[in-house]
């Protein structure tokens, strides 16, 4: 009856589609497969690296799009690449290493084809035989079994790639709110890769999706963020929702944001008088980029871009199953920070990761709901906070981005 | 540098190479349409790869593994992935034996 192996054609959305969201897109083995087809392996573009990570002709760096591995490279000719990471023989996975540094060539482990560093087939031992057995036929022809190449893109440093080689251009792809947004902190500036995080989280990548659009759980859950006066309930917001599966967020912070109160920031339990950090400086924005903005961003099906404070990340959400994402997180500066924003940024960068002080509520409650949603599949979430409308706004205190985000999925997955 | 009779010239079919051990390193003896010549044996990709067992053809031999390509005259790496020339030696053909200069 209501089991999670009805096929995903059989569902059908609740009535009030806007303000209802069913549990079973978060349970459903044939919804997940679809997703995946549709969006991750389909026409979306996917985060796979960052430029700093493969700074020299022969360095190498393996991803992900959606579940299928992938391997950047950068040639002799320093160009990049980004390379389905499975042996056009058999189907081994040609590259072993995470990352690293003067590939010549990439020879896969089991059978030691070899391929160059843009995925040509240039090797494969024993191609004519051996005296005097044939070895492959006459008309294998190597130019048709190099490694399958992505669609990729470099924007500021940042490489995106994407399976349909037909995918509209990164920009149009993005459009014009994130792509500013997204310049914004990948300005062309070299980076400064500082360093990764990697978390496993027990729930559908759908539950982090929606998560890091919440801005209406931040000061509730995220008890960090109230006492230490970093991120307000009654801050000023500017909140866009798209209809293309990406967004922005954006608040506005005054300097003296953590000495100023209101009813809002009262009423929450969590400030307490006179409880303050020894070192205040992890939660003490400086306004390196001059606008007084905090910013965020999703860019769908793989991302999320962080700024809090000044530590800055991204946030790369990776399906493995339908219920287990890996969250891999890439921290940044730039090339020219000195030493000072350094080390706020190093020092920052505690807020947030599997263990940071605001982000580390959030894997727990989602591996905390996904079991109930496994047993409840039935069941329906309620997403009307702010109304049932979808809209820009100026408040934190709002689910227009989860509505707007299901209003998307629905007409792409036909739902 | 020594001059070691190593094969006699019939040893060495046209289009072939073998290999044979000569003042302590394995060199291999090519015969590229009846002109011989000689290189380490060793593909310089260095995987083990013989290229005494490789496809000779226009004066190049194409290695048996992963098929770099060397002029077997100038020991020159043609194709990739290979990206270091082999050693050569001098070769000299006396009463129907070949000698190579170690």
């Amino acid at each position: 009856m209501n089991d999670m192996t009805t096929p995903a054609i059989e569902r059908v959305w609740p009535e009030l589609g806007g303000g209802r969201v069913p549990a079973w897109i978060y349970s459903d083995e044939t919804l997940f497969e679809r997703e995946l087809e549709r969006f991750h392996h389909g026409r979306c573009w996917s985060y796979v690296g960052l430029e700093c990570e493969v700074p020299t002709p022969g360095s190498y760096r393996r991803s992900f799009v959606g579940v299928k591995p992938v391997l950047i490279t950068r040639d002799e000719a320093g160009e990049i690449h980004v390379l389905e990471n499975r042996c056009s023989h058999r189907g081994a996975p040609v590259c072993w290493r995470q990352r690293g540094k003067g590939k010549k060539d990439l020879v896969c482990p089991y059978h030691e084809w070899t391929f160059s560093l843009s995925g040509e087939l240039q090797g494969v031992p024993f191609l004519r035989g051996t005296r005097p057995h044939p070895g492959m036929p006459r008309d294998f022809n190597k130019a048709e079994h190099g490694l399958r190449r992505l669609k990729s893109t470099v924007r500021g440093g940042v490489i995106w790639a994407s399976y349909a080689l037909d995918a509209p251009d990164f920009e149009t792809y993005a459009g014009p709110g994130v792509l500013r947004a997204l310049d914004r902190t990948f300005p062309g500036r070299p980076l400064r890769l500082l360093g990764y995080s990697r978390q496993t989280i027990p729930a559908n990548w759908k539950l982090y999706f929606e998560n890091s659009r919440d801005p209406y759980h931040a000061t509730l859950l995220h008890s960090f963020f109230s006492t230490f006066g970093l991120y307000r309930a009654d801050a000023e917001f500017d909140i866009q929702p798209l209809d293309n599966g990406h967004e922005t967020i954006r608040s506005f912070f005054a300097s003296t944001a953590a000495d100023n109160r209101s009813e809002v920031t009262d009423e929450l339990k969590s400030i307490k008088e006179g409880f303050a950090l020894e070192d205040m400086g992890v939660v003490t924005p400086f306004d390196e980029f001059g606008d007084g903005v905090i910013s965020s961003l999703q860019l769908f099906p793989s991302v999320m871009v962080q700024q809090h404070a000044n530590t800055l990340a991204i946030r790369n959400i990776l399906p493995k199953s339908v219920r287990e994402t890996e969250l891999s997180w890439t921290y940044y500066g730039y090339a020219d920070d000195d030493e000072e924003m350094h080390r706020r940024r190093m020092k920052q960068g505690n807020l947030v990761g599997p263990s940071g002080y605001v982000s580390l509520e959030d894997s727990e409650v989602l591996a905390q709901l996904q079991p109930v949603a496994d047993n409840y599949p039935d069941s329906v979430q309620v997403i009307e906070m702010g109304g049932r409308e979808i809209g820009p706004t100026t408040t934190a205190i709002t689910e227009t981005l989860l509505r707007a985000f299901y209003a998307f999925y629905r007409r792409e997955m036909g739902l | 540098m020594a001059w070691i009779d190593v094969a006699a010239v019939a040893d060495i079919p046209d289009g072939e190479g073998r290999a044979f051990s000569a003042g302590g390193r394995l060199v291999a003896v090519f015969n590229c349409e009846g002109e011989l010549f000689a290189t380490d044996d060793a593909c310089p990709h260095g995987q083990n790869a013989k290229l005494s067992m490789g496809f000779v053809e226009e004066g190049r031999v194409e290695c048996p593994l992963h098929q770099s390509c060397f002029d077997l005259r100038t020991g020159k790496v043609l194709t990739p992935p290979a990206d270091a020339d082999v050693r050569v030696y001098g070769l000299k053909v006396e009463v129907g034996r070949v000698w190579v200069d170690v």
